[in-house]
């Protein structure tokens, strides 16, 4: 295995599954079913964001009065605890590929914990929207605005932000796993296939919210 | 399947370095800066386009760098194009549609008189039911109405599934948010309530025509108007045509350009 600054190259002799040619060959399909499956999550977030699109559209004025319950300094402090996360991850991968392990355990728990902030930030919303009545569709019971079509503004937030939330959780659960397998020692410079996939999958997670944040919180 | 263009022995997987992540890092966090900052200026149409032009670039350094597609195959570039490619048909065809429905669901008399002046009333006194003008208020339920209210006026047509208060329910006695005198209904149709529409499109004796057909579904003929609840809604009880107050039709067009235009 050759290892440098510039690249790594992955071993000839690493053990890959029977029907690849070589470990790199392994690693080239893996990472590109990986890209495969983000573009099924793109088109599963694309109903929620054009539903979005055409509440807003038909409804601008509601949008306008609903989008000021949610606390926008709540959302931007998420943005950049997601953000950071992010770039812990891709710290997480350089240093993996370098074969410095122990940053990149280091790394990968800064990022989980980032993550359960995230979560944190987001449970107290949740729980104030829920004590205030702020519910989605039927549920509602917030008094104080009283505009046509709000509690469905609420449903879209509720719907979206869940299923990005139920994104970070299995996050969670897959970052943890990466942290027991290279505090094993499977990871290194030859291996680091599901570090760089797992990797995808968080930026991607945080993709999605760099366009929940302003589209729910700031537009008005 | 040997022949992969991929395998190559010399070909070497980026390794992103740590002061550019921290670099794009950095020009995150400023992004996100920039988003709050501007949100807070009122831009009008281009609060929207700046939000969306700052999210979409911090998205491509995510892809860019974080997410490695600059230093790797085209064709994973490739790949995730087609999401935003698929996407953009799924906004396009949703919108193509949303928005040309205008012509297909406003029915309704339309009405060529805002220029030259209020419509010839077909019913005298037309806030007074007679069998005529309930007759003519049931054509109009029929038109207008039932989508939500439903075909027996019990607030429960196909429409009303996905709304929040439910439509009235016409037959009972109960919650009528406004009231259930003549005038207050009329109000109700005019101004609008909750998820319902105003309906000050349809000229007044068609809205009063309304009022007369509704009020025959449910136990409401105890509640009548005085004179001075006739006045609130701009009826002069004396005059056969109600004195012209309540009568403010105008073509469906007009309502439609005032509505897009009341943001």
């Amino acid at each position: 295995m050759s290892q440098s600054e510039a690249g790594v190259v992955l071993a000839a002799d690493r053990h890959h599954a029977h029907h690849f040619n070589t470990a790199n060959e392994e690693f080239d399909a893996c990472k590109q079913g990986m890209w495969i499956f983000l573009v099924t999550e793109v088109l599963f977030f694309s109903g929620l964001f054009v539903a979005y699109a055409v509440l807003r559209v038909f409804n601008p004025e509601m949008m306008h009065e609903a989008h000021h319950l949610l606390n926008w300094k709540m959302g931007a402090l998420n943005t950049v605890i997601l953000i950071t996360s992010s770039l812990t991850m891709a710290l997480a991968v350089s240093s993996t590929q370098r074969g410095n392990i122990d940053k990149a355990v280091k790394l990968l728990w800064v990022t989980l914990i980032c993550a359960g902030g995230f979560l944190i930030v987001k449970y107290f919303e949740y729980a104030h929207k829920f004590h205030e009545g702020i519910l989605p569709g039927a549920q509602w019971h917030y008094e104080e605005l009283k505009i046509a079509k709000a509690p469905l503004f609420f449903s879209v937030y509720f719907v979206m932000t869940g299923i990005h939330g139920l994104h970070v959780i299995i996050g969670m659960a897959i970052i943890y796993w990466l942290i027991r397998r290279a505090k094993r020692g499977e990871f290194g410079p030859a291996y680091f296939t599901p570090v760089e996939i797992t990797g995808l999958y968080w930026h991607f997670v945080d993709l999605v919210w760099i366009f929940l944040f302003p589209l729910l919180y700031l537009v008005s | 399947m040997s022949n992969n263009n991929h395998e190559n022995e010399t070909h070497a997987h980026h390794i992103l370095s740590d002061s550019m992540a921290y670099k794009i890092f950095g020009i995150l966090i400023c992004l996100t800066v920039i988003t709050v900052g501007v949100a807070q200026i009122d831009l009008g149409a281009w609060n929207f386009a700046v939000a969306m032009l700052v999210a979409s670039v911090k998205a491509s350094l995510v892809c860019l760098f974080f997410m490695g597609l600059k230093y790797d195959y085209k064709e994973n570039s490739i790949i995730f194009s087609t999401s935003l490619i698929f996407m953009t048909v799924f906004m396009v065809l949703t919108f193509s549609d949303l928005l040309t429905r205008g012509d297909v669901y406003v029915k309704g008399p339309i009405v060529p008189e805002s220029a030259s002046g209020p419509a010839k009333s077909k019913f005298k006194k037309a806030w007074i039911a007679t069998p005529e003008l309930v007759a003519h208020g049931k054509e109009q339920f029929q038109a207008q109405c039932v989508a939500c209210h439903g075909a027996e006026g019990q607030g429960n047509g196909p429409a009303a599934a996905g709304l929040n208060p439910k439509p009235r329910n016409f037959t009972s006695a109960d919650n009528w948010k406004n009231g259930r005198k003549p005038s207050q209904i009329f109000g109700t149709l005019t101004k609008g309530l909750n998820a319902m529409p105003s309906f000050a499109s349809l000229p007044s004796d068609d809205r009063w025509s309304l009022v007369a057909f509704i009020r025959t579904l449910g136990p409401h003929e105890g509640e009548k108007d005085s004179d001075a609840d006739l006045k609130k809604v701009g009826i002069d009880p004396a005059s056969e045509d109600g004195g012209g107050g309540g009568e403010k039709s105008i073509p469906v067009g007009v309502a439609i350009d005032q509505m897009s235009e009341e943001k």
